[in-house]
């Protein structure tokens, strides 16, 4: 049997792909759409490198099959930015300087996006949770933390200003 | 062939043909839900996933008999339900805050949990308290376990190999049962499995111990009752000696290994400290509903 023809929508555009009945959601996302901002770190579900959101959930993209993710939405790293506007966790992070190596930092943000859609005044435990599932090697995570609620923050002055 | 290479994925629409998938590769078919546990697995020799999320067995229902939940709800959704909110199904609720990461809980689901039967899984714990069923169907006919009975091994079920499991069934609890969900990590703000973990069940009438149920986790080759503990409790009054005695007791009955995340000497004396914790919390939780 082999190959299954899923249609599957990434960054709201729609693809058809071809996958293998094993192939995990990371692997196509990297090796047959070529969005290479989603990171394959453990590969077992304990570092959140690969973490994107799924119909606006975050979920590990390495713990699930890319047949799995047929019909849905998918959003990856690659999808934030309005054209050449950063979305504000993308900018909060190169604000507050919240990477070092910069492997975890897509999980990071994908693992946080959810959180601020569903409130933007989240507490740093709020965010502190939100991200236990997310490794990160270098920074300590304190600067990290800082960003998310910095991005909650312009998220916030954002939408005060959209209703004037 | 060495390595998980399944050749086909099926996602049946409904239970007739996901038994026909099931009859057809037998052993050599995995059922799949959240992933979270079979993609690490990855178990050699599978030649077919069936994908059970579109069976419509995601939900959690309210009905005369109790709670139903079905096989493929998030666990997500148990730490988020309104059914689940209060005392005592809370300890389920509690439960399922306290497994793995949120974005593991947002894919993980409570039959595939169960059916990993990881001696350590938080769920079972808190299932065992409330009495729960397990709902298996087979091709041919349906039957029910009490989730005590469905773990007979270290990741191992009563589920043979035509059967799967259906929904959970909680029965209706006096609201006035007092229920605690306690577990101890090698870092307590950490994702880890737990070293111990224990879920009690306690009604009582003035101080008067009238029913528990003490599950503990992690320290046997299933998650078990300790029954003696609980036997010992019964008609007692739960003053701090007693209670202290009966987590002395649960500690004995428990027959813990030596593994990376500690020994089972540590892990003997932490059941005792979770088991009288919890058991505190439980008759502080029957005291909010007398009040």
């Amino acid at each position: 049997m082999g190959k299954l023809r899923i249609m599957i929508t990434v960054n709201h555009q729609k693809h058809e792909v071809d996958v293998e009945p094993y192939e995990t959601l990371l692997d196509v996302l990297r090796n047959k759409l070529g969005l290479m901002g989603t990171k394959p770190g453990c590969r077992e579900g304990e570092c959140g490198a690969c973490t994107v959101n799924l119909n606006g959930k975050a979920v590990l993209s390495c713990l699930m099959l890319a047949a799995q993710a047929a019909g849905k939405d998918v959003l990856t790293i690659e999808g934030l930015q309005e054209g050449a506007r950063l979305h504000p966790l993308q900018e909060a992070f190169v604000k507050n300087s919240a990477l070092q190596c910069g492997f975890c930092t897509p999980g990071m943000i994908m693992a946080s996006k959810p959180l601020l859609d569903a409130n933007p005044n989240p507490s740093e435990k709020d965010v502190r949770d939100s991200l236990t599932n997310n490794l990160c090697r270098c920074t300590g995570y304190k600067v990290i933390v800082d960003a998310v609620l910095d991005a909650a923050k312009s998220v916030n002055k954002k939408g005060a200003h959209d209703e004037n | 062939m060495a390595y998980f290479r399944p050749k086909e994925y099926c996602q049946p629409s409904n239970i007739a043909e996901f038994f026909d998938l099931l009859s057809k590769y037998q052993a050599k078919a995995r059922i799949i839900a959240g992933g979270t546990d079979l993609l690490v697995q990855k178990p050699f020799g599978t030649e077919c996933l069936i994908d059970i999320s579109g069976l419509g067995l995601s939900y959690i229902k309210k009905t005369d008999s109790g709670i139903h939940i079905g096989a493929t709800t998030k666990v997500v959704a148990l730490e988020n339900s309104p059914l689940l909110a209060q005392n005592p199904f809370a300890v389920l609720s509690e439960a399922a805050h306290a497994m793995a990461g949120p974005t593991v809980r947002n894919m993980a689901t409570i039959g595939g949990n169960i059916c990993n039967a990881s001696p350590a899984a938080d769920l079972p714990i808190a299932l065992m308290v409330l009495n729960a069923s397990v709902e298996i169907m087979g091709p041919g006919a349906s039957r029910s376990l009490p989730i005590g009975e469905f773990f007979v091994n270290v990741n191992k079920t009563a589920l043979k190999d035509d059967e799967f499991v259906l929904e959970i069934r909680i029965p209706r609890s006096p609201r006035s049962a007092g229920t605690s969900f306690l577990k101890l990590r090698r870092h307590q703000t950490a994702v880890d499995l737990a070293l111990v973990n224990t879920a009690v069940s306690v009604e009582k009438t003035g101080n008067i111990c009238d029913n528990v149920k003490i599950a503990l986790g992690a320290v046997a080759k299933t998650a078990i009752y300790a029954i003696e503990a609980q036997k010992y409790l019964i008609g007692r009054k739960l003053d701090p000696e007693v209670i202290k005695s009966a987590a002395k007791i649960a500690s004995d009955e428990s027959q813990p290994i030596n593994d990376i995340r500690g020994s089972a000497d540590y892990r003997r004396r932490m059941v005792e400290v979770l088991v009288r914790r919890a058991i505190e919390t439980c008759t502080r939780r029957c005291q909010l509903w007398e009040n």
